[in-house]
């Protein structure tokens, strides 16, 4: 690259000088690539660094500075994988996972077609206060969540999960397909209309695959929001079997007397790993230029 | 004539505020070819969706086969539509998207296969079948748009502007494509465009549009040969007729139009055509003779040529004013040459100064 370029800008280096040779050349570079090279390293490190811990033996932490296990033991994922209802909290997690992003992701269809599709009375309203339980801070709706699902008996129950954790995915699932929705151009619809498609074949047949990447989406940041979601399992479920991986990980921390951080960090690394798989699997089918070619 | 196939009964439409038609009447017989042409904005593409069943009805009336369609849905109104951006779907191979509309109305499959075989016999598709709208090229997709319409096997077809997204070469052949396509089918179209050429070389019948209104339909030749308004005089035809505002008056005891800098335009004397009337005075570019002899007519000066191979555009000024001729000939003139042009007074258009309306 810098090859061509630098032979390119020579005829125009006598008369501006370095500095536009030196922000030419190494600028763009810079101006992208520091950045991106920080915020890997930000977010990579605290990971690199639990796979690394995890990796140790039990005392090494407190004994050695080093980064790098002396001698590497997978000891301490023996220890997760052999505890007492580990199999529990990640069914759990699971389960609250595959519930929590499916029943979202259809109600959110709907709704963003809805958004999406047909003019109403106080469409931009309501597409605004659908963004509020996301305002809201999650903290603050933890009293009074507690003090109603009480009062329906569903503390301490899947349901409970099921339905605070899917009421708090559907906002963010709703605004991302409506953006999608509403990119598919009009006419692809139209054709279809013509075609012979009532509402439910266009959205099933043409709509939600050609907006496909969006479900894709919109479904990986509900299985992220649900596996990783702690404040409302905390403050809804109190006994240790309905516990998920998040809830286990945090009390885990006050279970041990002394604290046995490659323990901790293979059950933080045995969390992650899932999510990233998902992440991983659905990455590459999200193919955003599908649409191109159905219009112009 | 038989009854028509398609009419329109004083159809209107409004979007909120703006009317986009303001009572719209017309009659398409069977088998017809018309084209519905104006400029951007006139309604022909609202009265288009209108009869496709994309737009509500709230006044007038749409017959089509002797049915009132005004309440029928889309799908069951026996028509196709075209789109000016083919809208294909995107996910869907071209087998996919040709057998879509049959598989929403449950075609037997043996059916649908006929069906598929013939369009793309026609339009030549085998190929392409299995491949995806963004495989293939813009004039691919056009077919495609048009083998979708066709497995339907419509009552009417309808083309919404289906050449304005191809570069100009392909626009001339899909323009013969579609026009071969109507003539094997005979199937009733109506196909808008803003592209005049487009309305003069393929229609029937074009209907010329402007601001909601009809402003006249007819033969193409008939539109071009008589145009009923100014506005068609100044749309039909390129290069555009020539059009002067100016004053009836005797010059020399023949009739002529005064368009000021002392520039009279000779024309055959008419019914209803009196001394002192404000008109518009039109002459296609064909009918100013041009001649490098000065004594032979008005004399201009070349202000521009564009040598369009088999004929020659010229731009003149004459008193100051601009004309438009074209010569067959090979010219031999070059900007600020000097030469005569002759208006033939008998194919020269009268508009009526203020109403448009030709006299």
């Amino acid at each position: 690259m810098t090859g061509p370029s630098s032979k390119k800008s020579g005829a125009g280096r006598s008369r501006t000088g370095p500095v536009r040779d030196w922000s030419g050349r190494f600028g763009r570079a810079a101006l992208i690539g520091i950045p991106l090279a920080v915020l890997v390293v930000w977010t990579l490190t605290p990971i690199v660094w639990a796979v690394l811990a995890s990796l140790k033996e039990p005392l090494e932490i407190y004994e050695s500075n080093a980064l790098l296990p002396a001698n590497p033991t997978l000891a301490a994922y023996r220890k997760v994988l052999a505890m007492d209802g580990f199999g529990r909290w990640l069914f759990n997690s699971a389960l609250v996972t595959v519930v929590a992003t499916f029943v979202p992701l259809t109600i959110s269809v709907l709704a963003a077609y809805g958004f999406a599709r047909y003019a109403f009375r106080f469409r931009h309203v309501l597409l605004l206060l659908y963004l509020v339980p996301r305002i809201i801070p999650r903290v603050s709706l933890i009293v009074p969540l507690n003090s109603l699902m009480s009062d329906l008996g569903l503390i301490n129950t899947y349901w409970v999960l099921f339905i605070t954790y899917s009421a708090s995915a559907i906002p963010l699932a709703t605004w991302i397909l409506v953006g999608f929705f509403a990119s598919v151009p009009k006419e692809i619809e139209e054709a279809a209309t013509i075609d012979g498609a009532n509402m439910w074949n266009r959205l099933r047949r043409v709509m939600i695959p050609i907006a496909w990447p969006g479900v894709v989406t919109a479904g990986v940041l509900c299985v992220r929001e649900a596996w990783n979601e702690f404040a409302f399992v905390l403050a809804l479920v109190n006994e240790s079997t309905m516990r998920t991986l998040p809830y286990q990980l945090y009390v885990l921390k006050d279970a041990m007397g002394v604290q046995d951080y490659a323990v901790y960090n293979a059950f933080t690394v045995l969390t992650i790993l899932p999510l990233l798989l998902v992440y991983l699997l659905l990455e590459r089918r999200v193919v955003d230029s599908i649409v191109s070619g159905s219009v112009k | 004539m038989d009854a028509p196939f398609v009419a329109l009964q004083d159809l209107r439409k409004s979007f909120g505020t703006t009317d986009v038609l303001h009572g719209i009447n017309l009659e398409i017989p069977q088998h017809a070819f018309v084209v519905l042409v104006g400029p951007s904005g006139c309604g022909k593409s609202t009265l288009l969706r209108m009869i496709a069943g994309l737009e509500k009805i709230k006044h007038g009336r749409i017959v089509i086969d002797g049915e009132i369609v005004n309440r029928v849905h889309a799908k069951n109104r026996g028509i196709a539509m075209v789109f000016q951006n083919y809208a294909l779907y995107p996910h869907m191979s071209v087998r996919e998207n040709l057998a879509f509309s049959l598989e929403m109305l449950k075609t037997e499959t043996s059916e649908v296969e006929r069906r598929i075989k013939t369009a793309a016999d026609i339009l030549q598709l085998e190929q392409l079948l299995d491949r995806l709208p963004a495989q293939l090229s813009g004039g691919q997709r056009q077919r495609v748009a048009m083998g979708r319409a066709l497995v339907r096997e419509p009552k009417l077809f309808l083309f919404d502007e289906p050449l304005s997204n191809l570069d100009a070469k392909l626009r001339v052949e899909m323009r013969a494509e579609i026009r071969a396509l109507h003539q094997r089918l005979e199937s009733t179209t109506i196909y808008v465009t803003h592209d005049q050429v487009e309305a003069m070389t393929m229609s029937d019948i074009v209907v010329v549009m402007n601001a909601g209104r009809i402003e006249q339909s007819g033969p193409p030749l008939e539109l071009y040969d008589r145009p009923a308004t100014e506005f068609v005089a100044a749309f039909m035809g390129s290069p555009a007729m020539n059009l002067l505002r100016g004053r009836v008056v005797r010059a020399d005891g023949a009739p002529a139009v005064d368009v000021g800098e002392g520039l009279f335009l000779p024309f055959d004397d008419r019914a209803g055509v009196r001394e002192g009337m404000e008109v518009v005075y039109g002459l296609r570019p064909e009918h100013l003779a041009i001649s490098p002899d000065p004594a032979s007519g008005l004399i201009g000066e070349v202000a521009l040529v564009e040598p369009a191979g088999w004929e020659t555009h010229l731009h003149a000024d004459i008193h100051g004013r601009r004309f438009r001729a074209i010569s067959t000939e090979r010219l031999d003139v070059t900007p600020g040459s000097r030469i005569a042009l002759a208006p033939d007074p008998t194919r020269v258009h009268l508009f009526d100064g203020s109403s448009g309306a030709r006299l």
